[in-house]
């Protein structure tokens, strides 16, 4: 009896043991019960459904039905008799296949990763905090909340995605919920202005004072002029030099003397991609084939699965607009509606600045400024952490904006404290959907202009074309500054320093119609230095704004196909400038059989960076193993932080005098000379080569060396598309590096009917086990676009249309 | 026999209103009423349950080309997608072999 007694209780024991095993996270893993079982584990996700269906709605939430087509793509073409109801349906659409993505990127934006992932992010999401993100984002949705037009968009937007949510249960979660091991939370227009934020911490993040003020303080101003002023012989500014500048501008006080700040031991631990950029242009129908403009536009940025875009028709009693929009907010934000077309660049002006602080004592409760004392402000950031109890982080805000260290989490120090504030665009209350709002609805010329006056950040090179005209406008709120303002770190006491106005919308750069036929952008200056305003020093190198526009002035006839062609353009500039030096320096007497074979493939090569061919990886190697040879050894003689010369800088300053001082390396006793340096970068190359990819041969293709792998948003490993073998670099048209490149290509021909195509690196659906996930990466790589099927009514019954729901 | 059929369905069907947990119910009771010997409550438990978990993931597996399958092998390091389909089937058996035992012996205490 005992003994039965006794195996009962085992067995119990165990199958309890076993529960208890199955339920619980395990390390990193989720409790493998739930995430196993094929009810409504991961197994589950297996397969979207696809089949035409009614969805009902419940809470009378629309007023009328809505009619979702989707294409062999999967892109939702939107039909709705009203606004409320079609962005309701753009955000249940959206959240049905992106929704985990869309909460993921807004989670991360205001700071708060760390519930999801825990202790790892930690560091990541306090520094979110402490550039004031959330604070940006109440700011933007009160505004958008302010205008009727945008918080209706906004509200039915939301009531969508939530509308979706409701109906989910446990085993219909997206994948990436049950791996991560949470739960949807319910959408707000917050969420959406974080989006947005997080769009201009991408693009307009990057700022340089705190490194600048150190290479000031530690190289002196001769070498800045000698080095970081350079500016490449062959830029091309987006606004030509024969543009005249027809206005008075406003004038900007100076400070008497310059600032010297302290220098910088701590400057902040993340910064923005600097290749984040793009690519656009516009030509004129006296140029093309049709006698129409055509517009060409490929963002490049991050490339992650899925996608930063998702493509989407909305047809609405007052707009019909198709494009590429951002999961989680409403509108279309590159596209083209039936008159006009538009696409983007990053302009990259100085929009954040640092500024000293001297507070009065260690308590920061008052600083200094204008010959008196000031009060801050606290914020309290509440960190919750997963497994772990909630951080809390207290904020100083001046009135420039946050104190952003103590990036290490040490509570603040005391003795005479000096930390740095920011001043940050984000930061100041804009409506940037109502900018989206009135040009997905946009006529013509007039109306984008209009819709411009709506947009400040972060800055962009807005190109626009319709039936009859061609333009581009470097858009933005600029603040008015003295000539070099937040190049370097301000001084925060001092009025003088301050932003002392807004560049009037009329002053901004433009133009429209150039005789050229042509406008393009892509990073580079944005005007010529007659500009009368101070944008910023450092813009991307010229190397694609000169090729795109040596290109398009040479075209006639032009064709959409032309400028597909156009778009995957790799050839590079970079080494037509760099490789002459490097050749002429070159001893090939002494070389290894390796090396001879490589020198050899360079010689023959024809400078473009196809990822079938070996040159362009040897180049690469040898330039970057040239460039840190040049420029290690004075950088490496100190641990502060650090303004690096561009590579375009660095071919120009060698090119105007080859027996520089910065060619010497100073850690050898001996004087090198430029030869010196080129024979052992190019040593080096070749063995860097040989150890990472073997022997000379196809294993040194540059579509290997180039590693570009398309991570999962949340770089979840196996939810990615790892060792894409593509063409490109981050010199050429095509600008594949690494990760990174072009997220959207597309290009517009205008006319009677406006026709579209489009494609990016990844694929409708957010879910990982669709077969849309990643579908178009492929066709992506050999620079196919998609005929993009501008629906003008709602489609008859027809084979094109996979399958459709409505929404009631 | 039966027992691995009626485990499966009854398992099958609690899915299908409640969460994954319920899979542990059926054996616990259906092995107090249906089991006849130790190992045989274990073995058909087993079968019972992991041949239904195998059924199904083998469908979904075949269905959707193995996209999701081969991607879960690489979250987890594992070499074929087919790994996977065994750890789902060893848990299900496990579950379903654990519980049927528990029930049966827990009857057989009581009937002594």
């Amino acid at each position: 009896m005992t003994k039965k007694v006794l195996q009962f209780l085992a067995a119990a024991g165990a199958t309890l043991l076993l529960f208890w095993a199955l339920s619980i996270p395990l390390g990193p893993a989720p409790p493998l019960g739930p995430l196993l079982n094929p009810a409504t584990g991961f197994w589950a996700n297996a397969r979207a459904a696809e089949t035409n269906t009614n969805i009902k709605i419940p809470e009378k939430a629309l007023s009328d039905s809505v009619h979702v087509y989707y294409d062999e793509k999967r892109i939702p073409h939107i039909f709705a008799s009203n606004s409320e109801d079609l962005y309701f349906a753009q955000g249940y659409v959206t959240a049905r296949d992106r929704l985990w993505q869309m909460e993921f990127q807004t989670h991360a934006a205001a700071g708060r990763l760390s519930e999801i992932i825990g202790e790892r992010t930690l560091k990541y999401d306090r520094f979110q905090r402490r550039i004031g993100m959330i604070y940006a984002a109440e700011k933007a949705r009160d505004a958008m909340l302010d205008d009727p037009q945008t918080a209706s968009a906004v509200k039915s937007y939301s009531a969508g995605i939530n509308a979706y949510i409701k109906q989910l249960n446990d085993g219909n979660y997206p994948l990436e919920y049950k791996i991560l091991d949470h739960t949807p939370e319910q959408w707000t227009p917050l969420k959406t202005a974080l989006l947005l934020k997080h769009m201009t911490y991408t693009l307009a993040g990057n700022n340089g004072d705190l490194r600048m003020s150190n290479t000031r303080a530690y190289f002196g101003d001769d070498f800045i002029d000698k080095v970081l002023d350079v500016q490449s012989d062959l830029t091309d500014p987006t606004i030509p030099k024969s543009k005249n500048w027809n206005f008075a501008p406003k004038k900007v006080e100076k400070p008497d003397s310059a600032f010297t700040p302290s220098v910088v031991k701590n400057v902040q631990p993340f910064q923005p991609d600097p290749r984040n950029g793009s690519n656009n242009w516009a030509v004129s129908g006296s140029k093309t084939a049709s006698g129409y403009p055509i517009l060409a536009n490929d963002p490049h940025l991050n490339m992650t699965l899925p996608s930063i875009w998702y493509a989407v028709q909305l047809h609405g009693p007052d707009q019909n607009v198709m494009g590429a929009t951002l999961p989680g907010a409403p509108g279309v934000i590159i596209g083209f509606n039936e008159n006009i077309a538009w696409g983007t660049t990053n302009v990259g002006a100085d929009v954040w600045d640092w500024y000293e602080i001297e507070f009065r004592d260690s308590t920061l409760a008052q600083y200094r400024y204008d010959g008196d004392w000031r009060s801050t402000q606290k914020r309290v950031e509440k960190i919750a952490v997963k497994g772990q109890e909630t951080i809390t982080d207290t904020v100083i805000y001046t009135h420039h904006g946050p104190v952003t260290q103590d990036f290490s989490g040490e509570s603040i120090r005391s003795n005479v404290p000096k930390y740095h504030a920011m001043r940050w665009i984000a930061h100041k209350k804009s409506n940037e959907l109502k900018y989206f709002f009135e040009l997905n609805r946009a006529d013509g010329y007039d109306d984008y202009r209009q819709a411009l006056k709506h947009y400040e950040s972060p800055a962009q090179n807005w190109v626009f074309a319709d039936r009859n005209d061609i333009a581009i406008t470097v858009a933005g709120a600029y603040p008015q500054k003295w000539d070099e303002q937040g190049r370097y770190i301000g001084d925060g006491s001092d009025p003088a320093y301050e932003w002392q106005g807004w560049i009037p919308f009329e002053q901004i750069p433009v133009i429209k119609n150039p005789e050229r036929g042509f406008v393009s952008s892509a990073n580079q200056e944005p005007v010529d230095n007659d500009y009368p305003y101070y944008l910023d020093d450092e813009f991307a190198p010229f190397e694609r704004g000169r090729r795109i526009n040596d290109r398009l002035a040479a075209m006639e006839n032009i064709t959409p196909k032309d400028m597909q062609q156009l778009q995957m353009d790799v050839y590079s500039y970079h080494a037509e400038t760099a490789l002459p030096i490097l050749f002429n320096n070159l001893n090939t007497d002494t070389l290894s059989e390796t090396a001879q074979q490589a020198h050899q493939r360079l010689q023959e090569w024809n400078l473009e960076n196809k990822g079938e061919k070996i040159a362009p990886s040897i180049f690469h190697h040898w330039w970057d193993a040239f460039y840190n040879a040049v420029w290690n050894d004075e950088y490496g003689t100190t641990d502060l932080a650090l303004q690096w010369p561009s590579r375009d800088q660095t071919v120009q300053i060698i090119k105007k005098d080859s027996t520089l001082q910065w060619i010497d390396d100073i850690t050898t006793p001996q004087k090198e000379t430029l030869a010196h340096l080129v024979n052992r970068s190019f040593q080096t190359a070749i063995e860097k080569l040989s150890q990472d990819y073997g022997s000379f041969g196809d294993g040194w293709k540059w579509g290997y060396v180039n590693e570009t792998d398309i991570g999962h948003v949340g770089q979840v490993p196996g939810l990615g598309r790892v060792d894409v073998f593509t063409d490109g670099a981050g010199e050429s048209v095509n600008a594949v590096r690494g990760s990174h490149g072009p997220s959207w290509r597309m290009v517009v021909q205008l006319g009677p009917e406006v026709k579209a195509w489009g494609i990016y690196p990844g694929g409708q659906s957010g879910n990982p086990g669709s077969k849309y996930y990643d579908n178009m990466i492929d066709e992506w790589v050999d620079g196919e676009l998609n005929r993009l099927w501008f629906m003008r009514d709602q489609p008859a019954v027809s084979d094109s249309v996979a399958y459709s729901i409505t929404l009631q | 026999m039966i027992l691995a059929l009626l485990l499966a369905l009854t398992a099958w069907l609690l899915s299908l209103i409640l969460p994954w947990w319920s899979v542990f119910i059926p054996g616990l009771i259906l092995g107090a009423i249906l089991g006849k010997k130790g190992t045989g409550s274990f073995g058909w438990g087993f079968v019972g349950i992991g041949g239904l978990w195998l059924v199904q993931s083998l469908y979904v597996h075949l269905v959707s080309d193995g996209i999701l399958t081969t991607r879960i092998a690489d979250l987890f390091s594992l070499g074929s997608p087919f790994l996977v389909i065994l750890i789902t089937v060893l848990i299900g058996g496990l579950i379903g072999g654990l519980t049927t035992l528990t029930g049966y012996l827990f009857r057989s205490i009581l009937s002594d």
